[in-house]
């Protein structure tokens, strides 16, 4: 009689344990969604910005060292990018920016002459999210195009 | 049957240290599953409050794309109230303003008011509009924060953005 209780209690506690764990880890991926909304912002923000920058005056992008990461910055309201690292809450924001090339064909291409006209910038959102870290990157080309 | 399991039997009933670790033991037990149930109330909690948060994405969602489609900000604009001038799918002029009375977002359509954008349990406890102009074009930054009616711990959280007006060029 005894066996059968310890049985069927410890089945009922394994499986209430099983529960709570499944509920733990829906509160993780329900903040890790909210995490990537948030963050999906931040790398249009860093997308928009570059476009502000470039609408000021393309020597804003064409002065950027590619290889280098760099961090935006509002002031004097405007945004400006600087070397020095910043994070917008739990989230750090990089950018990089790397020349262009196109072949003879005028395409772009991995090789060729260098566009100076053209730029690919590379906008990386990372956040830590349970001891490890999410990186989320949108890439896309700027053209000078009011000059 | 009965008999010869009476016969074989050596004791009666349980000694009282059998009783004392059954009783531990199921005291044990009741603890733990008292303290699941605990934190699966929360978790639950915790989650609906999340998913609230993700569903106020949508307010900054829907202020990004009413400012890229405009093609200029209304000169009465405020930094709690973006007025824009934009246009409507049959291309005539039409103004679409986004007000924040405390704890809502207001949007106003044509000068009249069409209601709040945050989701009913979604306060909304700042948005900010910051105006950029650039030599070739305009462009505002949003700073949106909003806390959960369901949150006991009032966390604020924040979603921010810059958009370029399209129409501006």
């Amino acid at each position: 009689m005894v066996v059968e209780v310890l049985v069927a209690v410890s089945i009922i506690t394994v499986s209430i344990l099983a529960a709570m764990a499944v509920a733990q880890r829906s509160v993780h991926v329900s903040r890790q969604a909210f995490h990537s909304a948030q963050s999906a912002f931040l790398l249009e923000e860093g997308a928009e910005v570059l476009r502000v920058m470039r609408d000021n005056s393309w020597a804003n992008i064409s002065s950027l060292d590619s290889g280098t990461d760099y961090y935006l910055n509002f002031s004097g309201n405007t945004w400006t990018l600087s070397e020095t690292s910043s994070m917008v809450g739990i989230f750090t924001r990089t950018i990089n920016i790397s020349s262009v090339n196109r072949d003879s064909n005028q395409d772009i291409s991995s090789s060729g002459t260098d566009d100076p006209q053209a730029k690919l910038v590379t906008v990386i959102v990372s956040w830590p999210e349970g001891g490890a870290t999410v990186n989320k990157t949108l890439q896309f080309y700027i053209f000078d195009i009011f000059s | 049957m009965k008999k010869i399991s009476y016969k074989n039997k050596k004791n009666h009933g349980y000694t009282l240290l059998e009783l004392l670790f059954y009783i531990s033991f199921f005291s044990m037990l009741s603890l733990v599953t008292i303290n699941a149930m605990v934190i699966m109330t929360k978790s639950l909690r915790e989650a609906s409050i999340q998913a609230e948060f993700l569903q106020s994405g949508s307010v900054m969602e829907r202020i990004s794309r009413e400012i890229r489609q405009a093609y200029e900000i209304d000169a009465t604009s405020t930094e709690t109230d973006l007025k824009l001038k934009t246009k409507d799918s049959a291309g005539t002029d039409k103004t679409i303003e986004f007000k924040f009375v405390s704890p809502n977002i207001q949007l106003w359509e044509a000068g009249s008011n069409s209601g709040n954008l945050n989701p009913p349990n979604i306060s909304v406890t700042g948005l900010n509009f910051t105006q950029i102009s650039t030599t070739n074009g305009e462009a505002v930054k949003v700073v949106l924060s909003v806390r959960s009616n369901n949150d006991s711990a009032a966390r604020e959280q924040y979603f921010y953005n810059t958009i370029g007006l399209r129409g501006s060029y």
